[in-house]
């Protein structure tokens, strides 16, 4: 039996072969021509209501979330997808940012001061600016997502 | 016993006197060491206060060399172009003046034919020379010897040459000449490699200069080439990253240290919040620089023939290859005057606008040197106009990722050093919170050194002699009474020293306290404005971007000399 990674089911019934037929892999200047695009309202509707339900989440409603990322990025690979999400939090104070990290398929909230993981601390400052919704952290970038889903690039 | 014996002789008072006095030693020492301690500390406060001071000395100092010696290199590096490239200045002039002259028939040709011949032997290699013995010769109409000087100005520099052949096809009103030579040109420009003058090209184009039949052509070429260049792969990538060095080389280099003097004091991180500001004012700086490419006058030469004359005067003097290296040392030491004697900085600048001044680029390079880079470019600002609405997403693009990246690199929390105490501030909003931590740290030194100012072992030593002493003298007389007296006066001396030094204490840590409290005070106002003033200067990214949006390419071709309706556009994509 597969592993379920991030919580989704192998589509057991396709061939292997058929599927890399189907989803060529992207790389390089294409892959980040595919991560620059546009997000969608749902998507960015999913991930900004991360606090609607508290700061206790069910892991449904995560699974939920990172079934979401699947669906905005369908063409790219599991390993070139977002490792997390930060974005600001408003359960208020004294919790500054949330995160969902993608690969331990946790949400967790932090308070100012209080520091997040390695990778995703990175994002914090630019995840503050009320100009954007929230950031999405890669293992060689951030991808900032504005309100209008415009993104912007910054390399690590 | 005989062991028992020799105890009983065995005089110990000695040892034990020596011991009381070893150990009344070792209290002085002590009381010593504190004091070397405490000198130590202090010491090294200044200490440190004057390598910081000597440091800004060296760093200043090393300003002022490098800002003497990079005008000195700037006087004879001009001196230098001037020696080598002096007698190209005379060829320049005539080439527009030949022309003039021939407008207004003052000059007889044979004075003409003449000047170009003594041209031609005073500048050997140079290409301009044969190409205006051809030019008085097409003048003269002496075919024989104009397709001679051609085809040695051909030689020389063929490029050059044809575009300068096609200018002048245009002032004399020759559409079919300034064609040919146009398509020569043309033929010979490979997109990934293009030399600089091709910007006269867009030049001429941007302003009008050229008729309806060339613009096309320019037109149809120029799409051409930015399509063959997006088939690279990565070509948006690199189009961006040119682009975001672009935006980058317009960040300022300013000391903000005199509006936030305390901060700048006492936070460890003053650099990279200095740093901040300097990359977040880029944003108005390039607002402004759009502002005047696309708010600006145009200024539009009276008549085809002026336009093509600084046209011809631009090519014929800017864009020689020879000069190029002594132009990006001048370029250099520029840099190094502007940021007054930091070299690091300019070397900074000068490597983001290196590219303006590379013998050969690409066109998508080409284009953005001109708007970028107009001073390095030698454009006018309907060219830099055109250039921007052509790449305007990838400026789109690559101005959001770098806003991201500045607003990435801000400082969120800013760390406070004062004295020797540390503590942290998001928004300067925590005052209470720091306050309380600064009182308790200070106390806890107060009590230290109050720990430390109290009666030594040789007080108390005194304090029980003179107790001695003085309960020996109800039997031993008046003598003893007198030591033990002397005894007790001197520990309460030391006793009152002991007293003076805790008032001392305390008072020196209520002036710490109040200092330092005034100056964290300051620090939070500080950094509340240091926040509010980042806060607008990044938001003038939103007006570059809703600026860059309102741009379209189609809007930034003058109509200029042309007497045909302006409908090009549709018709270069009809062509095509």
């Amino acid at each position: 039996m597969a592993r379920s990674l991030l919580g989704i089911q192998p589509a057991t019934a396709i061939p292997l072969r058929a599927q890399t037929a189907t989803t060529p892999r992207l790389a390089g200047a294409q892959l980040e021509a595919r991560l620059r695009k546009k997000r969608s309202a749902a998507y960015i509707r999913a991930v900004t209501q991360l606090d609607a339900g508290g700061h206790v989440h069910s892991p449904a409603s995560v699974q939920a979330l990172i079934e979401a990322i699947r669906q905005e990025l369908p063409d790219v690979q599991i390993d070139a997808l977002p490792l997390g999400i930060v974005s600001r939090c408003y359960l208020g104070a004294p919790y500054q940012v949330h995160t969902l990290d993608c690969t331990g398929s946790i949400i967790q909230h932090y308070k100012t001061f209080e520091p997040l993981p390695s990778l995703l601390e990175r994002a914090r400052s630019v995840a503050l600016h009320p100009g954007y919704a929230f950031v999405e952290v890669y293992s060689n970038r951030l991808i900032v997502v504005g309100e209008s889903g415009q993104t912007a690039f910054i390399d690590l | 016993m005989s062991t028992e014996r020799i105890i009983q002789v065995a005089d110990l008072s000695l040892i034990l006197g020596s011991l009381r006095s070893l150990q009344s030693d070792i209290g002085t020492v002590s009381g010593q060491v504190d004091v070397v301690g405490s000198n130590l500390a202090q010491t090294r406060a200044e200490l440190s206060r004057l390598e910081q001071a000597f440091n800004e000395f060296v760093q200043s100092d090393l300003r002022a060399k490098e800002l003497a010696l990079a005008e000195t290199r700037q006087v004879k590096i001009r001196q230098e172009i001037e020696n080598k490239f002096g007698q190209y200045a005379i060829v320049r002039r005539q080439a527009t003046g030949i022309l003039q002259a021939s407008d207004i028939q003052l000059v007889r040709q044979e004075t003409i034919r003449n000047a170009t011949e003594e041209l031609m032997l005073s500048t050997p290699r140079y290409w301009l020379a044969p190409a205006l013995v051809a030019l008085a010769a097409w003048l003269t109409d002496n075919r024989a010897l104009a397709e001679r000087a051609l085809a040695e100005a051909t030689r020389r520099d063929d490029e050059k040459t044809a575009l300068f052949f096609s200018l002048i096809g245009r002032r004399a009103g020759r559409s079919e000449v300034s064609r040919i030579w146009l398509d020569r040109y043309f033929g010979l420009q490979n997109p990934y490699s293009l030399d600089r003058q091709t910007v006269v090209m867009i030049d001429a184009l941007a302003n009008g200069v050229f008729n309806t039949d060339a613009a096309l052509l320019c037109i149809k070429r120029i799409g051409s080439w930015i399509e063959e260049l997006a088939q690279q792969a990565g070509f948006a990538q690199t189009q961006r990253g040119q682009w975001g060095d672009a935006l980058r080389s317009k960040t300022p280099n300013f000391n903000h240290a005199q509006r936030y003097g305390h901060l700048s004091r006492f936070s460890p991180a003053w650099n990279d919040l200095n740093a901040a500001l300097n990359a977040v004012s880029m944003q108005s700086i390039v607002l402004e620089h759009f502002q005047d490419i696309f708010q600006g006058e145009i200024k539009t030469a009276s008549s085809v023939l002026i336009a093509v004359d600084n046209l011809l005067t631009s090519l014929v003097s800017h864009f020689d290859d020879e000069e190029l290296p002594l132009r990006r040392t001048e370029q250099l030491n520029q840099l190094i005057i502007e940021e007054a004697g930091d070299k690091r900085a300019a070397q900074q600048r000068f490597d983001l606008q290196s590219k303006a001044q590379e013998e050969r680029v690409d066109f998508t390079q080409l284009l953005t040197n001109a708007a970028m880079h107009p001073e390095l470019s030698h454009v006018t600002r309907a060219t830099q106009r055109l250039a921007v609405a052509h790449s305007r997403d990838w400026i789109v693009d690559a101005h959001s990722d770098v806003t991201a990246q500045i607003r990435q690199q801000a400082p969120q929390t800013i760390h406070l050093s004062i004295e020797d105490w540390q503590g942290q501030t998001a928004q300067g909003d925590n005052e209470t919170e720091l306050q309380d931590s600064l009182r308790q740290h200070i106390e806890r030194r107060k009590q230290q050194a109050l720990e430390q100012a109290k009666l030594g072992l040789k007080d108390w030593g005194l304090i029980a002699l003179g107790v001695v002493l003085l309960l020996m003298s109800l039997g031993n007389g008046m003598i003893v009474f007198v030591m033990g007296l002397a005894a007790l006066g001197w520990a309460f001396l030391s006793y009152r020293q002991v007293q003076q030094r805790r008032k001392q204490i305390e008072r020196d840590f209520a002036l710490l306290q109040e200092q330092s409290a005034q100056a964290l005070r300051a620090c939070l106002a500080e950094t509340v404005e240091w926040r509010r003033d980042w806060a607008m200067r990044d938001a003038v990214a939103a007006e570059v971007t809703s600026l860059l949006e309102s741009i379209s390419p189609e809007q930034h071709l003058l109509a200029g000399h042309n007497t045909a309706r302006r409908v090009m556009p549709a018709a270069a994509a009809q062509a095509a």
